[in-house]
């Protein structure tokens, strides 16, 4: 073959535009008859500039937009559709997850929790390597707020309204004083939990393991003494609970177990189920209890068989 | 075939200042690279200085690397060996003088329009309009350049390498335009999973229809230059042209395996993925034929043994893109540090390693001087490749914690802590390259000065 410059250009160029043809524009031609998906609402004015600031600082650099089958973090309960997508303009799947997907983030958390993570992600995550977005000011935070809890459109509608729901109820609570919030706190707690004991027994090991969790996932709310004064009170509301005041109040080590899995749904406190495991999260109940609340039912009756492992 | 050059009287002007504005970009594309790393380790450090928070550091690190650090020293290299492959100057060194500054304005201004959250968003895709269009020029500027040139030829055949510096020029224009949507000036996008499939089809162009057509225009100038050894195939060279163009364009959906869109494009591009070794095997054979033998010829000259190094590592990162388009492959490999150790493979390993040697066997040639520090070339070879083999190794197992981790249902956040430690050695040999580039551009500096003293 004799390769002239007309060959190489010319060449080059036509089957660059068959691709063109075969790769863009024949999938063109169907992908943009997608038709809305299930979820799928318009966004509101705010929550556009907070997609338009999500762009400017490249959050779509540490966070796709696209939960596969085989996830298991947040946003798993809903796999992408090509039909999520029919208002996004550009599209922002993302290529790295150094950050979890937040296709579905949209009520997760309420939005005190959302202002405490932005103005610095370690508030909230002890070990996050977020960088802080205090510097955008609050009028833009709060417009990207709004376009994060939009984020799985009308199942996020659904989480929010519940938010807002249960918002109310834990500040009326919180506001009626210590007695009336715990109690308030724990009716809201299955019975079959509520009369558990932590079944495993106090021991030095648990204690520190307890200790390590705490660290990374409890700090930034429930400060270093279990008072709740940790960097993130300040921009939450109801405040990050006080431990001590559970003193005399009946807490079990059922309790605790069912708030730190579950969450308080309306509050800052986030479900801790898909980070930690059962043995975690009995640990670090158990420190709270005997460190902040200083009075565990570690190993008190009823219990079951021991387990094999205690000495 | 063999890549004769004719002495030609040239000034070369285009070609140094190509070679200068990549030694440039490099020590600020490496630098962001740097800060970038760093805040993945203290992300306080940094913070609330909008100007540099990680979104914008990132891509701001991406588009230097690729506009301002390698193409440009592809072209530097391309600037110089073209005329002397056609046998006749370059058609407008003023043109080609001016094409630079315009390129450098175009940089500039990528800088400062990201600092201030100024993006389109897409990745690869996220200058605004006005720097698009500068791009597209550019690109549109050197291809005139080099067309005109063809047309005033002395020498009737075109060698290879012209054909590919040609083609990357020109398609590359074609979809840089393409990709970032330029006829619609303010978004620059497409809406939903189209956008997507675009997207990824202009960006895996950017490597595979500019940075590697690019690359193997050096290759095939400088190693059978530095061997002094005829082409080993004429036939392997047009297999290997015509094939990357038309297998690498069909590939890039391998970036949108996990994504709802259209299954048998899915399937076009994983056959096409793994197709992939006819392209870069037809290359390699005949590059590595023609040097058989004569490997200490290359080791005896510091350009020709960053670009053969970087044959090698176009190698290893083309094989394994073919293993990692595969979707059970990807179910490990995709969203995590594995693919960051793939890119830099790619594009600092292969792409940056021939822009680094191009530029390093043709600067001696240009100003008939050797190099100002024969040493400090070497010892650049070195930190790169300690730095990009490193990178590899501590992202490569990054990326395998994370993907296995995460299929096992360990969530993002708890992995961090498991992962931190590489990224603070991925930081320090961040450092090492980024070393590196300073000492590169001192070298390159000097060797473009009119020289009193050299160094060794
Ligand atoms: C350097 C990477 C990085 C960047 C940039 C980044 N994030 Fe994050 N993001 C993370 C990590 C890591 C986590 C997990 C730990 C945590 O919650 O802080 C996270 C968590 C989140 C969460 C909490 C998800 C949940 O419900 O648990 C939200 C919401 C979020 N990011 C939004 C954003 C937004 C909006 C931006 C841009 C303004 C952004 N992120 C930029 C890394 C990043
Ligand atoms: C983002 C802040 C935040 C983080 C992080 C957080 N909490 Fe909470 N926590 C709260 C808030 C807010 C409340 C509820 C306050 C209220 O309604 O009065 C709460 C309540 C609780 C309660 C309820 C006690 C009861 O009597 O019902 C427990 C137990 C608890 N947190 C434990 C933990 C543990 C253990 C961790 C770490 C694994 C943790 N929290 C992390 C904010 C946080
Ligand atoms: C046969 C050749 C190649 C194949 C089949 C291939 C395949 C792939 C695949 C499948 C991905 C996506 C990974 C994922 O997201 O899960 C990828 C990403 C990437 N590849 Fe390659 N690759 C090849 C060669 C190259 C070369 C030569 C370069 C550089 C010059 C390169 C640079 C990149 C970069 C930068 C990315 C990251 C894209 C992103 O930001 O997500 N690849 N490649």
């Amino acid at each position: 073959m004799k390769m002239t410059p007309l060959a190489v250009i010319v060449g080059s160029l036509l089957i660059l535009a068959t691709i063109v043809f075969v790769v863009v524009i024949l999938p063109f031609a169907h992908t943009s008859k997608t038709v809305p998906s299930d979820i799928f609402r318009v966004r509101t004015a705010e929550e556009s500039a907070g997609r338009a600031t999500y762009i400017a600082n490249g959050c779509v650099y540490c966070h796709s937009q696209s939960v596969r089958t085989i996830d298991w973090d947040l946003g798993a309960e809903r796999i992408a559709q090509a039909g999520d997508y029919v208002a996004d303009y550009p599209i922002l799947l993302g290529s790295q997850r150094t950050g979890p997907d937040i296709s579905q983030a949209g009520g997760e958390h309420p939005d005190d929790w959302h202002m405490a993570h932005f103005i610095n992600p370690r508030y909230t995550r002890t070990l996050s390597l977020m960088p802080p977005f205090e510097f955008l000011g609050p009028a833009k935070l709060d417009n990207l707020i709004r376009y994060v809890q939009s984020l799985g459109f009308k199942d996020a509608d659904k989480r929010m309204t519940r938010q807002r729901y249960w918002k109310a109820e834990a500040v009326k609570a919180y506001e009626a004083g210590p007695d009336a919030n715990v109690a308030w706190l724990s009716a809201h707690i299955p019975q079959g939990w509520r009369d558990v004991p932590n079944p495993y027994p106090t021991s030095a090991a648990g204690l520190a393991r307890g200790h390590k969790i705490y660290q990374d996932f409890c700090l930034g709310c429930h400060g270093p003494v279990g008072d709740g004064m940790g960097p993130a009170q300040q921009w939450i509301y109801p405040p990050p609970l006080n431990f001590t005041i559970l003193k005399n109040r009946e807490i079990s080590g059922g309790i605790l177990y069912y708030q730190i899995m579950n969450g308080i749904t309306g509050t800052a406190m986030p479900y801790f189920k898909r980070d930690l495991e059962s043995e975690k999260i009995w640990d670090v109940g158990n420190y709270v209890a005997v460190y902040f609340i200083n009075d565990s039912d570690a190993n008190t009756e009823p219990r079951g068989i021991d387990a094999a492992y205690e000495p | 075939m063999t890549a004769e050059t004719k002495e030609i009287p040239a000034s070369y002007a285009t070609a140094k200042a190509f070679c200068l504005t990549s030694a440039f970009w490099m020590m600020v594309a490496t630098f962001y690279g740097l800060l970038g790393a760093t805040e993945l380790i203290a992300p306080d450090l940094t913070a609330n200085i909008g100007g540099i928070v990680f979104g914008r550091v990132r891509p701001t690190h991406i588009n230097l690397v690729l506009f301002g650090f390698v193409t440009p020293g592809l072209l530097g290299a391309a600037f110089f060996f073209i005329p002397r492959l056609l046998g006749t100057p370059l058609y407008s060194e003023r043109l080609g003088v001016f094409t630079a500054l315009a390129w450098n304005a175009a940089l500039v201004a990528l800088v400062a329009t990201l600092a201030m959250g100024l993006t389109q968003g897409r990745e690869y895709a996220e200058l605004i309009w006005p720097i698009d269009v500068a791009v597209v020029l550019v690109f549109a500027l050197t291809f005139f350049n080099f067309t005109m040139t063809v047309a005033r030829r002395q020498e009737k055949i075109l060698y290879v390498s012209v054909w590919y510096v040609l083609a990357g020029c020109i398609l590359t224009a074609c979809t840089y335009a393409l990709g970032n949507v330029i006829w619609r000036p303010n978004s620059g996008a497409l809406v939903g999973i189209p956008d997507a499939i675009l997207l990824w089809f202009y960006g895996h162009n950017v490597f595979g229809l500019l940075l590697t057509p690019l690359s193997a225009g050096v290759t095939y100038y400088v190693i059978p230059r530095a061997t002094r050894a005829p082409l080993y195939s004429h036939t392997l060279s047009l297999l290997g042209f015509w094939s990357l163009i038309v297998v690498y364009t069909h590939i890039g959906t391998h970036h949108l395996l996990q994504v709802p869109v259209p299954t048998w494009l899915k399937v076009v591009a994983i056959v096409d993925s793994v197709a992939m070794v006819i392209p870069v095997m037809a290359f390699l054979i005949n590059i590595w034929y023609t040097a058989k033998g004569k490997l200490g010829e290359i080791h005896a000259d510091v350009g020709a043994k960053f670009v053969f190094t970087g044959t090698i590592m176009y190698f290893f990162v083309s094989i394994q893109g073919s293993f990692m388009a595969l979707p059970d492959v990807q179910r490990v490999t995709h969203f995590n540090n594995w693919v960051v150790a793939h890119a830099h493979i790619g594009v600092l390993g292969f792409a940056g390693m021939i822009a680094l040697g191009g530029i390093y066997f043709t600067i001696p040639k240009m100003t008939g001087r050797p190099l100002f520090s024969r040493f400090l070339a070497d010892f650049q070879y070195w930190m790169v490749l300690i730095g990009m083999v490193g990178f590899t190794i501590v992202l490569t197992i990054a990326g395998l914690i994370q993907g296995n981790a995460w299929l096992n249902g360990e969530t993002v956040y708890r992995v961090l802590p498991q992962i931190h430690v590489y990224y603070v050695t991925r930081a320090g040999l961040g450092l090492l390259i980024f070393t590196s580039a300073l000492l590169g551009f001192y070298n390159i500096v000097r060797s473009l000065l009119p020289q009193r003293g050299a160094m060794p």
